[in-house]
């Protein structure tokens, strides 16, 4: 357990489970959210490791800011995109973590920031 | 261009098994998924196996995943993972977009097994962060080992219900409030949610889990213009298909939930015969998978598939009166003038339509899902009205008593998801 949480399990981890066992440990990866530097699981979507650290919001809409976070997991709602590395629009329910990636809480329709901007 | 002589598009077990007995028959196969990885649902259930082979029942449904993987490395199968079959146009030519670019794959049959999604209503609070679909649960629990919230609620009764109470339960989340019926539900919270009541019950929650079925998602075959039948258990407009799952397109086939399979061993039955069929094997190999197939599907589900043949007796029935659990829902979403609970909830969450409007809008004149989405925008956003097709084909049945069997879906055109507009500039020949 004590490992689990050294590699960044948040409050919400599940970590002992009576048919998958305990979490396995996985190599930890380095993000930043809004930010702020956080630990992720290797190979867990975008949307797990905000939420396993309480983060629920991943959006605000067009019309009146109204906040949205990860609904479907299937990729199809869109209600989870997020700016990922100075691109927007990415589905954080599909998209895995990867070491230094920098991820914004998406405002609105998004703003490209990266080299396709 | 490149080419295939079998496509099959979607992953999960209907897609696996197709892509298998295809290989098998001897066909080059190309599986495409958008998922990182294959197995679909079989990632993300835990459920003990039931009804497949000796070497997978009795495992839990993700423990699957593996050994089917490893079998289609076995097979030869051209394994394409995240990537998007967004359009599908004459002649077997799919598009496919990939991180690296899009392609377009020129294939000679084509299995559609792209399975179904969450069936979804509204009710106030629905779109607040921390309410989530069954199978978003179902895949943070399982697949990432995270729980949705520590109380949660669950909204729906049937079978899916029970399974992601069971799921929650197992994880040690706390299931704090069950509700049946949508239309009793409200969530509220600053900006998540915080607190969700239903039938004069109210509880601190940090998560609410819509667990209300799941509907078929056959985007592809509907995107060709399919002809489709309609099925009272489900609700909704299925692909009629042949014997051996062939719908009215010629080398178009759909198997698995995409079709409305009931269950995994049913699934896996029908992409068998569908990959089988699509790759010409003997009629001997057929005739064997028909029989499984047969035995995989209840006498209830035979007797339904029978019904949903083109050009059988019973094609497309049109059934009257609603019949559907969900007409409470209707009624109280139809019901309602401009300021009550439910005028202000987003109906359609991409384009933040509310009900109210679509209600206008089925004032002023709207008969059909189209006619809604033209005049309001509902359905036109990113999820391309999945979410939010089923609620307008309520509502306007319970304010103009059209039947469910009557209202066609909406058009479905490509791209199926969005996609970069720069994948399309690079498109390979």
């Amino acid at each position: 357990m004590d490992e689990a949480r050294s590699i960044g399990a948040g409050d919400l981890r599940v970590l002992h489970h009576p048919v998958l066992g305990d979490l396995p440990v996985s190599r930890p990866v380095q993000i930043t959210v809004d930010g702020q530097p956080l630990v992720a699981r290797e190979g867990e979507a975008i949307a797990a490791a905000l939420l396993a650290h309480g983060i629920l919001v991943c959006r605000t809409m067009p019309r009146g800011r109204e906040p949205r976070g990860l609904f479907c997991a299937l990729g199809r709602c869109t209600d989870c995109l997020m700016t990922v590395d100075g691109e927007p629009n990415v589905r954080a329910c599909l998209t895995p973590v990867r070491e230094g990636q920098d991820i914004w809480t998406q405002a609105g329709l998004g703003r490209w920031e990266g080299p396709a901007g | 261009m490149k080419s295939t002589a079998i496509a099959v598009i979607g992953a999960g077990p209907a897609g696996i098994a197709a892509a298998l007995a295809a290989a098998e028959a001897g066909a080059a196969v190309t599986l495409i998924d958008e998922h990182p990885a294959v197995g679909g649902q079989l990632r993300w259930r835990i459920a003990p196996l039931r009804g497949l082979d000796d070497a997978l029942d009795g495992l839990p449904v993700c423990r699957a995943a593996e050994t089917l993987h490893e079998r289609l490395a076995a097979a030869d199968v051209s394994v394409l993972t995240g990537a998007v079959a967004w359009g599908l146009f004459e002649d077997g030519c799919l598009a496919v977009a990939t991180p690296g670019g899009s392609f377009l794959l020129q294939a000679e049959k084509i299995v559609v097994a792209t399975g179904s999604v969450d069936l979804v209503l509204p009710f106030p609070g629905w779109t607040l962060p921390g309410v989530m679909t069954a199978r978003a649960a179902q895949i943070m629990l399982h697949l990432h080992r995270v729980l949705p919230g520590r109380r949660v609620a669950v909204v729906g009764e049937g079978p899916d219900a029970a399974e992601i109470v069971h799921d929650l339960e197992m994880a040690g989340a706390e299931v704090v409030l069950r509700a049946a019926d949508p239309a009793q539900v409200v969530a509220s919270g600053e900006g998540r949610v915080e607190r969700v009541s239903a039938n004069g019950e109210r509880r601190e929650a940090n998560a609410v889990v819509i667990a209300l079925g799941r509907q078929p998602d056959p985007e592809l075959a509907l995107q060709a213009q399919v002809d489709l039948g309609y099925s009272t258990r489900l609700d909704c407009h299925l692909p009629l298909r042949s014997e051996l799952l062939e719908t009215s397109r010629p080398g178009l086939y759909v198997a698995g939930e995409a079709a409305g399979a009931v269950d995994l061993a049913e699934s896996f039955a029908e992409g068998r015969l569908a990959g089988l069929a699509a790759a010409g094997a003997t009629l001997e190999r057929i005739a064997a998978a028909q029989e499984a197939l047969a035995r995989a599907r209840s006498p209830e589900r035979s007797a339904e598939v029978d019904r949903l043949r083109p050009g059988s007796p019973g094609e497309a029935r049109p059934e009257t009166g609603v019949g559907t659990p969900w007409a409470s829902w209707a009624e109280a979403a139809a019901a309602g003038g401009q300021d009550d609970a439910l005028a202000q909830v987003a109906l359609c969450r991409c384009e933040q339509v509310t009900i109210g409007e679509v209600r206008q809008a089925i004032e002023e004149g709207a008969v059909t899902i189209n006619d809604i989405k033209r005049r309001t925008r509902a359905g036109m956003g990113l999820c391309q009205g999945i979410f939010c097709a089923r609620a307008m084909a309520l509502l306007l049945h319970a304010s103009r008593g059209i039947p469910l069997s009557e209202i066609v879906p909406m058009t479905e055109r490509p791209p199926t998801r969005p996609i970069p507009l720069a994948s399309l500039v690079e498109v390979e020949e």
